[in-house]
């Protein structure tokens, strides 16, 4: 499904990632797991299409295409979701505004019939009872005042709606109470736990994987995979650190 | 008409478009299209000025009268503005709500003056709009006894030419005015206004939001004196520019010696959507009194690009996340009209403007 390759990276003229590879599989569930700084979100972006992140060297394939040609929302279109570490508060927009109108455009260049308004906030309305989301929060602006759990409820809200093939969620736990978490890791499994999805993990934390079960475990340091493995990795990491893989 | 206009070389008029208002006073004359294209469905009187001139047959006018007016003002162009124009005026606790003006220009000037004078606790409002080409200059007096409350509502939609509009208001104890500007089409564009509150706890409140591309320059020039006890104002402009236009916002708040308890809020914000394009900002505060609250804030920026980036990594087209960012900036402007109906036909021409601009 997704075949990364040799993948450099830069920011503003600084290498960020060195040689990144990873092949992930339909019905497959990733983590990757790395020290502050080592490109974590930045391969989350380079795969999202953020300007700014230049790839210098290497190639990502999305089924088979050339995911570093498409922008970015055709990425979206094409069932790719970026789950962000830091949601942006987007001000006068409101959140089912926004969703209609991106679910609408992406099923546009797909060639699909657009939902109507009420279609669409039946939808919504429907994922954000399944993550245990206030109706009242899909009415307010993008992220506005969210709470830091509350904005990772909504990126899985989006997700719920967007319902992509292949999601990206940069540190989707941080900032989760206890109960969120489960529901949040309930919503995960749900929405992208089938044989022709996937999903890639980023987190610092062996918590959530207890309730995504990972495939694959790997260690991201200094731009690129240092170290895969099993379940049994987030573990070995949360007892040693990385200090001690390094070593 | 011989008309001695401004020039750049005085401080209050260095951002004046005087070139393409000049030019569009020669502009030769045409048909014009219908007027029904620029009412609203609302109920209430209407009327229709064609080049300046009363179209009776298309107006139902009720109760605001079509007479001549005295241009009673010492302001430049807004002197020029005499001849046949509407007014209205209200008796204490009287009220007509939805008035609505079509300016259609065909080419060459018109002028038209008006007034709105207001008895105790009366309460009108009113929506212009302003289409076709040519230069429209028109003056606006009013006058708000106490507790009565004028909203405006403004558009400035012709497709070339000039709009100037000069505005002079007088409030009164406890009065309100709220005066919303959109100007979202081709034309050059200068809005003027001196909002003055006599009265003790008046309110003035004078803003918008200007859409400028192409070559096209519009701005607004705009002050409130504070002379009571007590008043509140809010000045919030927005500007947008794209290509190489220009948009201007000169702002002023004045509070005279013992007008204390005064609280002035003044918002100019730009967005420049291009870098080639043009945004300036001149925010300016005169304070006599020492017990005030003045609240101002002036920016200039681009679209947030993180913000850019959240909407397109969802799907949306580069286009369609910048008129949405875009849109969300101009709406903080037009969401201060009181009327629903009205509120939403100014934001869907700010929208129609969008669609253009950023296609
Ligand atoms: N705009 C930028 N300009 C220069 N350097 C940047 C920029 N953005 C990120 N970097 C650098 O890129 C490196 C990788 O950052 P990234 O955000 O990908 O790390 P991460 O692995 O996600 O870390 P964390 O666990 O803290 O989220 C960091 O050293 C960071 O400082
Ligand atoms: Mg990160």
């Amino acid at each position: 499904m997704l075949e990364i390759n040799n993948l450099h990276a830069e920011i503003a003229g600084n290498a960020i990632l060195k040689g990144l590879s990873l092949t992930v599989n339909a019905g497959e569930v990733h983590a990757i797991m790395g020290p502050n700084g080592a490109g974590k979100s930045t391969l989350g972006y380079v795969l999202g299409g953020r300007p700014g992140y230049e790839v210098t060297e290497g190639s990502v394939s999305f089924d088979g295409a050339d995911l570093l040609e498409l922008e970015p929302h055709e990425r979206a279109a094409a069932g790719l979701f970026l789950g962000f570490q830091y949601p942006v508060e987007i001000p006068g927009i409101s959140n089912v505004q926004f969703l209609r109108e991106s679910l609408n455009a992406q099923r546009k260049g797909r060639g699909e019939a657009p939902l109507s308004g009420a279609e669409f906030l039946k939808l919504a309305r429907a994922q954000a009872d399944a993550l245990g989301m206030d109706h009242d929060m899909l009415k307010r602006p993008v992220n506005v005042g969210f709470s830091g759990g509350e904005k990772k409820r909504n990126e899985m809200v989006q997700m719920g709606i967007l319902s992509p093939r292949l999601a990206i969620l940069d540190e989707t736990d941080s900032g989760l109470d206890i109960d969120a978490l489960r529901t949040v890791g309930d919503g995960i499994n749900r929405i992208l736990r089938a044989p022709d999805k996937a999903v890639i993990l980023i987190t610092h934390y062996q918590r959530l994987l207890e309730y995504v079960r990972p495939d694959f475990v790997h260690v991201l340091a200094d731009g690129r995979i240092t170290r895969t493995g099993g379940p049994e990795l987030a573990l070995e990491l949360e007892a040693q650190g990385y200090g001690a893989l390094a070593a | 008409m011989s008309i001695t206009l401004p020039t750049r070389r005085d401080e209050a008029w260095r951002w004046a478009d005087l070139d393409t208002l000049s030019a569009a006073r020669t502009t030769p004359r045409a048909e014009i299209g219908d007027a029904a294209d620029h009412f609203l469905d609302l109920d209430g009187p209407r009327l229709v000025f064609v080049d300046g001139a009363f179209d009776a047959a298309r107006s139902d006018p009720r109760r605001v009268r079509v007479q001549a007016i005295a241009a009673e003002t010492a302001h430049p162009l807004g002197m020029h503005a005499a001849g046949t124009g509407w007014s209205l005026d209200l008796d204490a606790s009287e009220a007509e709500t939805c008035i609505q003006i079509a300016h259609l220009g065909s080419g060459g000037e018109s002028h038209v003056p008006a007034t709105l004078t207001l008895g105790r606790d009366a309460v009108a409002s009113v929506v212009e709009s302003y289409a076709g080409s040519g230069w429209a200059n028109r003056l606006t007096r009013i006058r708000l006894a106490e507790g009565a409350r004028l909203m405006r509502s403004v558009r400035l939609v012709q497709s070339a030419g000039f709009v100037s509009l000069r505005e002079e208001a007088e409030i009164g104890q406890a009065a309100s005015l709220v005066s919303i500007f959109l100007g979202a089409g081709g034309m050059g564009s200068r809005i003027d206004g001196e909002l003055v509150v006599t009265g003790d706890g008046g309110f003035a409140e004078m803003g918008g939001a200007l859409l400028t591309r192409g070559e096209q320059r519009q701005e607004c020039a705009v002050a409130v004196r504070h002379a009571a006890l007590d008043g509140s104002s809010m000045q919030l402009w927005r500007a947008v520019a794209a290509d190489r236009s220009a948009a201007s916002l000169a702002a002023r708040v004045e509070v005279a010696r013992g007008a204390q308890k005064t609280d002035g809020e003044q918002s100019l914000r730009g967005l420049l959507l291009d870098r080639t394009a043009t945004v300036n900002l001149k925010p300016e505060l005169e304070i006599f009194a020492d017990d005030v609250k003045c609240a101002h804030g002036a920016t200039v920026g681009e679209l947030d690009r993180a913000a850019m980036f959240y909407l397109q990594s969802r799907g949306l087209p580069e286009g369609v996340a910048k008129a949405l960012l875009t849109r969300a900036f101009v709406a903080d402007a037009i969401d201060r009209i009181g009327e629903e109906p009205v509120r939403a036909a100014f934001l869907a021409d700010a929208e129609a403007w969008l669609a253009e601009a950023l296609a």
